[in-house]
């Protein structure tokens, strides 16, 4: 059916902060860019395994990766941290736009009530 | 404790660590009040934030099915769920879902006060199911290291600013 969702940005962020060697490798990050070679020093597992992480990480758009290929050292994007940070007052806000626009509404039933003959004078010919 | 606020319009609370409460005063009568939120035509052109609103069923009535359509510009996006309490014209309790979650189910109850002076206070409070669930709603498999998540979040934000 049309509404089919594809996985959202949210989800993905937080299914890659659900590990915590991934979650170790950021707050690494958090203090300046590193290779992979140096992001595995501290771990027990392997280089590849690492390697592994770091893509989960890079598809939740949680690192980047330098261009160099030698190197490619990996950097810490914030946006998306911030973005699930936000999460618990998207609900809210959602709530505070609707009311705006029920506000909106509200007053122009009201306007509607209060002038009808102005209301139709001034629409006059638009609405035919 | 406030989450946002914004002067002059409405004020926004976490009474408890699963409710979100969203209060606000409109210049118009309660019944009005009440029609903008159960005709489908009129809630059409408000519920969706500016955004074109399908709604797709309006059963204003215990037990009654709700199902709306927001066309946002970068997707569409199902709501739905059902009345547990229709008391016209003060409250409205109904289950809520987004289709993006599904099986995670919030319960919202809309309160319609009269303030007796042609204003009427609505007063929205959502509660959650579980404080993970408020804080995310987050799909399955993921509630074990999300309190982690958020911990590490924190330390993260904290070193980024």
């Amino acid at each position: 059916m049309i509404f089919k969702m594809k996985s959202d940005p949210l989800t993905t962020t937080f299914a890659a902060l659900a590990d915590p060697t991934r979650r170790a490798i950021l707050v690494r990050l958090a203090s300046g860019e590193a290779t992979v070679m140096e992001l595995a020093a501290p771990f027990a597992i392997s280089q590849p395994a690492i390697s592994r992480h770091l893509k989960v990480l890079e598809r939740a758009g949680l690192i980047s990766r330098g261009r160099d290929a030698q190197r490619r050292p990996c950097r810490l994007k914030a946006g998306p941290l911030l973005e699930a940070a936000d999460w618990a007052q998207h609900y809210a806000r959602a709530w505070e736009e609707r009311l705006d626009h029920l506000g909106a509404v509200l007053q122009e039933l009201q306007d509607k009530a209060t002038q009808p003959t102005v209301r139709r004078e001034s629409r006059h010919g638009r609405d035919k | 404790m406030d989450v946002t606020s914004k002067p002059g319009r409405s004020r926004v609370t976490t009474p408890s660590d699963r409710e979100i409460r969203t209060e606000r005063t409109f210049d118009a009568p309660r019944d009005l009040v009440w029609r903008a939120f159960t005709e489908p035509e009129l809630l059409a052109r408000w519920w969706g934030r500016g955004n074109p609103l399908v709604v797709e069923r309006l059963e204003v009535e215990r037990g009654g099915h709700w199902r709306f359509v927001e066309h946002a510009p970068h997707g569409t996006y199902g709501f739905e769920g059902r009345f547990r309490e229709v008391t016209p014209p003060e409250s409205l309790v109904m289950t809520f879902e987004w289709d993006g979650m599904p099986g995670y189910v919030l319960v919202n109850t809309i309160g319609l006060e009269d303030l007796g002076d042609g204003r009427t206070r609505v007063v929205s409070t959502s509660l959650f199911h579980t404080t993970e669930e408020r804080n995310g709603m987050l799909s399955g498999g993921m509630e074990e290291g999300l309190n982690q998540s958020y911990a590490a979040l924190d330390q993260l934000l904290d070193t980024i600013d």
